[in-house]
């Protein structure tokens, strides 16, 4: 039987948004897949594009990047950085052909439980689609 | 300053477009315009050249503004003079245009501090790539004397050269002149209001006419665009997808030259040489059972797509890091091209004088449309849900 592939998905997450968020939906029961795999951090502006590309080249079959939706953020404009350094690292792996859908921002606040549970599933199905990672087999890095 | 502000004045004839330029520099040198200029010289084995800083004005005899190749960067000199504040001297420094706007990034970086500087630029025809100018230094020289009159780069040159399109007047306080000229014929050309006024005390402000050169570099310019168009095209082809990437970076010996040598890498400590970036060896050894084996050291590809967000936008396309390279990838073909597409991203230009901040200094409230949220309508879709 061939084993069912189970995409690994890096998520950083803010520590006043969107991991609160992934809580709530914890506490409130709703389903979502074991492939997001939540790293806390202070501020969707703290993730370096290196962990992008880190986490990328590691084998993750995608990463996420979630944060308070714009306006929203503990520090003011926090995610607005996240977002302008997300769009580098978007146009660098555009320009090497690499697959840009691998990697994801989402705002999601803290009441929106609902919708951490639905980007989680459908990322993990959109991820499905694309299939494993091309670095995870790789001997090379 | 716009075009039609443009002014510049014909210098007096002299042997070579470098001997004009020496003669300038003496000219404000002693009506105690500068105190001092930095101009390459040749190193005492006469294989290279190197930056230095004069003020005695007889050391400029030896000097050669126009260099056949580029050891250092410019902007690495100007930073060393000016890291901690503008200083008290006037300096003037005549550099290739890709040095002069890689110091407006590091100044826009806080590295250069250029209010008493005083940059000059000048029509640049190529670089002689520094290995073939170090084997065969007479003979680069040869070559680059044709480079100079013809305007254009040739097989010697960076592969860089033969596709930029800012080697003349670019955002340069001063510029010298003299492509599409006829010959010994050399304008000094002022860029901004600092350069204006040098020009003004020099009693060289004089508005001649300067369509022949524009219409001289506009020719030369339209060859280079042309190059730069197919040279990205078939970057893009070799660097596509992870074997693309692979394909051009894997034989790198993780020697981190072309980082050093870039000008934009300024920090002290590199996050790719630090503590931070090294590996577990039991995660190392993790990585190797699940792949079934494993390159080491490791990170070498995390090394060069890093430094590409790290430094791409500041990228000017200079060809240093090519230049250093001891196993010849082509790492600034790679950089050159990811560069201009993450710049374009931002509707941003690097080494540009225009007042744009660095585009990770600011942000828009609205703006990159698609950058985030790929599921469609998301927003709309949470109330249905709830």
């Amino acid at each position: 039987m061939k084993k069912e592939f189970t995409p690994r998905i890096t998520s950083f997450l803010c520590k006043w948004c969107s991991y609160t968020g992934a809580d709530l939906a914890g506490t409130a029961r709703l389903q979502y897949p074991t492939s997001i795999i939540p790293i806390q951090v202070m501020c969707s502006s703290r993730v370096d594009p290196v962990f992008l590309i880190k986490a990328f080249l590691n084998g993750s079959d995608g990463v996420l990047i979630g944060g308070c939706h714009p306006g929203d953020c503990h520090y003011e404009t926090g995610n607005y950085h996240a977002r302008r350094r997300f769009a580098i690292v978007r146009s660098v792996f555009e320009s090497l052909g690499l697959e840009s859908e691998r990697l994801k921002l989402s705002w999601i606040s803290a009441s929106e439980g609902p919708k951490f549970a639905r980007v989680a599933n459908e990322y993990t199905e959109e991820i499905m689609k694309l299939g494993e990672n091309p670095t995870r087999k790789s001997i090379f890095l | 300053m716009t075009d039609s502000e443009r002014k510049g004045a014909v210098l007096p004839a002299a042997k070579e477009p470098g001997d004009a330029v020496l003669d300038f520099l003496r000219l404000a040198i002693t009506k105690k315009l500068a105190d001092a200029v930095i101009l390459p010289m040749k190193v005492p084995s006469g294989d290279s050249y190197a930056w230095i800083l004069m003020n005695d004005i007889s050391l400029l005899d030896d000097a050669v503004p126009i260099a056949a190749t580029m050891p250092v960067q410019g902007a690495k000199a100007l930073r060393s003079l000016t890291r901690k504040g503008p200083g008290n001297l006037t300096v003037i420094a005549v550099m290739r245009p890709c040095e002069i706007r890689a110091a407006i990034e590091l100044s826009k970086l806080g590295q250069v501090h250029p209010d008493n500087l005083i940059l000059a630029t000048y029509d640049c025809p190529g670089a002689v790539q520094l290995q073939k100018y170090v084997d065969d230094p007479a003979g680069s020289e040869k070559r680059f004397a044709e480079m100079l009159q013809k305007g254009k780069p040739d097989n010697s040159a960076k592969p860089v050269c033969h596709i930029c399109e800012d080697f003349s007047l670019f955002d340069s306080d001063l510029h010298f002149g003299y492509l599409g000229l006829p010959d010994k014929e050399m304008l000094v050309i002022a860029g901004s209001d600092k350069g204006l006024e040098l020009l003004e005390e020099l009693g060289l402000a004089s508005a001649e006419d300067l369509s022949v050169w524009e219409k001289g570099i506009d020719q030369l310019k339209a060859d280079r665009i042309k190059a730069r168009k197919s040279a990205f095209k078939e970057t893009e082809a070799q660097l596509r997808g992870f074997d693309g990437l692979l394909s051009v970076f894997a034989n790198c010996i993780g020697c981190h030259n072309c980082q050093s040598a870039c000008p934009i890498c300024y920090c002290r400590l590199c996050y790719f040489d630090s503590e931070t970036a090294e590996q577990n060896p039991d995660a190392l050894i993790t990585a190797a059972s699940k792949r079934g084996g494993i390159s080491l050291p490791v990170d070498r590809i995390m090394f060069h797509t890093g430094r590409m967000v790290h430094m791409s936008l500041s990228c000017v396309s200079c060809g240093q890091c090519s230049d250093a390279c001891p196993v010849s990838i082509p790492v600034a073909g790679a950089f050159s091209y990811v560069a201009d597409q993450t710049q374009r991203t931002f509707e941003y230009t690097a080494g540009r004088n225009d007042g744009d901040p660095l585009p990770l200094r600011q942000f828009r409230k609205s703006e990159l449309p698609g950058v985030h949220e790929l599921v469609k309508d998301a927003d709309a879709e949470v109330s249905s849900h709830e």
